[in-house]
């Protein structure tokens, strides 16, 4: 016979969430958002290393792509927290790394590490995209102008690619939200695992994993609301077309419409 | 003439793959002279003039402009492609205005002209809006300032494109077909425009199918057809006499 839900297991993970819930819960905000930091800023050198004149350069970007995208993210996971300890004979990333302020558990430091390198290979084809979507006239109006190469890619390539690179961007975040979940496997304390030590004490899958499902679901809704809210004010500064990427984010988040944030003119 | 050119190529050879487009080009260009090219579409005038400043790298010959090999280093004797780095300081005195303007969309009018003087020349923002604002003044585009492209007219927006390349102080502006992207009633204000830099003694090279513009204000112009100079002259003797049978053929088909 099946076992009957058990409805206040249930509303209770949703309405009395306890301390140590809380702490899961931030735990797997903070790490998607560096994740996806970091896999930001990988995905831009790598689609950067891509477009060298440099042959070594393209072709170890390439590969980085190639393989990160060819390989389960678990395994990657894995690799990356083990892997060291097994082809080295260290352990790469200690129980507890210090990081001067504060100090951050080995395997939330390493699943950050994971995530975002293979973050950074999907952002890489992202960011590539971008920058192929401006027009090839304007990296040449910026070299007749006696810009070097890096200067015109900073101040003019980057800045119209980013109106092509915001929403696939904002889906990746999205996808990074659920996927820090795999890291329960290398023991980082965040929602799923929360649920996984209830529900390996209580025998009570249905309930603490509909809880978990509902949190996500939670964390995605918020996101896309403010995803939307990104999206559109980057659609109405497109039509005065006024502001830079980092201008557009700030101008996004500021909490009053209007030129709050935005740098003086 | 006398004196030394400000651009002088001599034998310039350029290749897209297995078709040559230029074939040996040579030109010397005065200071303050106005230099028209013509010819038909496909005979290698822009891709000449994209030489002169290395958007186009080239497979034979040798550009020199202010007499600084452009792009390249002599190394032993041989030639080798120059670092991004030393092309672009190559750049600052060759202005370039472009078909399709290439204005940069996501900068107001004023923002594109003084961009390069920012961030090049590394001017105070103080001069360089000062600057700026006044060759805004001398293309007539003032009051649009803080307009972005999208908002602007195509000759208007050409008009900024050349007070940007102005901006840099180059001492030659290349013109790539300058009017060809424009509705018929706007050619003549970016016309104007180019009239008034010849006025005041700028060098100029300018790709163009305005005949008119070419006999007006051109000192020589220079016809090209299939990757060759093939005849250049005065405008006068070129509009009424021309020596080449296939200048005759081009320019009595677009007369």
């Amino acid at each position: 016979m099946l076992a009957a839900f058990e409805w206040h297991i249930f509303w209770e993970r949703i309405f009395h969430p306890d301390h140590v819930f809380a702490q899961a819960l931030w735990r797997t905000i903070y790490i998607a958002v560096l994740a996806q930091f970091f896999g930001v800023v990988f995905g831009l050198v790598s689609a950067l290393m891509r477009r060298s004149t440099f042959l070594p350069l393209r072709i170890l970007g390439g590969l980085y792509v190639l393989i990160v995208r060819g390989t389960p993210v678990i395994v990657q996971i894995f690799f990356i927290y083990f892997g060291a300890n097994l082809f080295l004979g260290f352990d790469l990333f200690p129980r507890t790394v210090d990081l001067g302020l504060f100090s951050l558990s080995g395997a939330v430091v390493a699943g950050i590490v994971a995530l975002s390198i293979n973050e950074g290979a999907y952002m890489s084809e992202i960011i590539r995209a971008g920058i192929e979507s401006v027009d090839r006239g304007q990296m040449e109006a910026a070299r007749s102008l006696g810009m070097p190469p890096r200067l015109g890619m900073r101040r003019i390539v980057l800045p119209q690619a980013a109106r092509v690179i915001v929403p696939p961007l904002g889906n990746e975040f999205n996808n990074m939200l659920k996927t820090t979940s795999l890291l329960a496997f290398i023991g980082v304390y965040e929602l799923f695992l929360d649920a996984d030590v209830h529900y390996s004490s209580t025998f009570k899958p249905s309930e603490y994993f509909a809880a978990v499902a509902f949190w996500y679901l939670v964390l995605t809704i918020v996101w896309s609301v403010i995803q939307a809210w990104i999206e559109g004010r980057l659609a109405a500064s497109e039509r005065g077309d006024r502001l830079s990427f980092l201008e557009r984010v700030r101008e996004a988040w500021a909490p009053v419409p209007g030129r709050l944030w935005s740098r003086a003119r | 003439m006398t004196g030394s050119p400000i651009v002088s190529a001599e034998g310039v050879v350029k290749r897209f793959g297995l078709l040559e487009v230029l074939k040996g080009v040579s030109l010397d260009v005065q200071p303050g002279e106005t230099v028209c090219i013509i010819g038909p579409s496909g005979s290698g005038k822009t891709t000449f003039i994209r030489c002169i400043n290395h958007l186009e790298k080239i497979d034979g010959g040798r550009i020199e402009v202010n007499g600084h090999l452009i792009g390249y280093r002599e190394k032993n004797g041989k030639l080798v492609e120059d670092s991004e780095v030393n092309i672009a300081r190559q750049r600052v005195e060759i202005g370039m205005v472009f078909q399709r303007f290439n204005l940069f969309p996501h900068m107001t009018a004023l923002e594109n002209v003084i961009e390069a003087p920012l961030r090049v020349r590394k001017l105070s923002k103080e001069l360089a809006v000062k600057e700026g604002e006044a060759l805004l003044d001398r293309v007539g585009l003032a009051d649009k300032r803080d307009v972005y492209p999208g908002k602007l007219s195509g000759g208007q927006q050409q008009r900024v494109a050349i007070a940007r390349a102005l901006a840099m102080k180059p001492a030659l502006m290349l013109f790539d077909e300058p009017t060809s992207a424009l509705d018929p009633e706007t050619i003549g204000e970016v016309l104007e425009v180019m009239k008034e830099l010849v006025a005041v003694g700028m060098t100029m090279i300018v790709v163009t199918h305005e005949m008119g513009f070419a006999r007006e204000a051109a000192d020589r112009v220079v016809m090209m057809d299939e990757g060759l100079v093939i005849e250049e002259g005065t405008p006068e003797h070129f509009f009424t006499r021309p020596d080449h049978e296939r200048t005759q053929q081009f320019l009595s088909k677009i007369l």
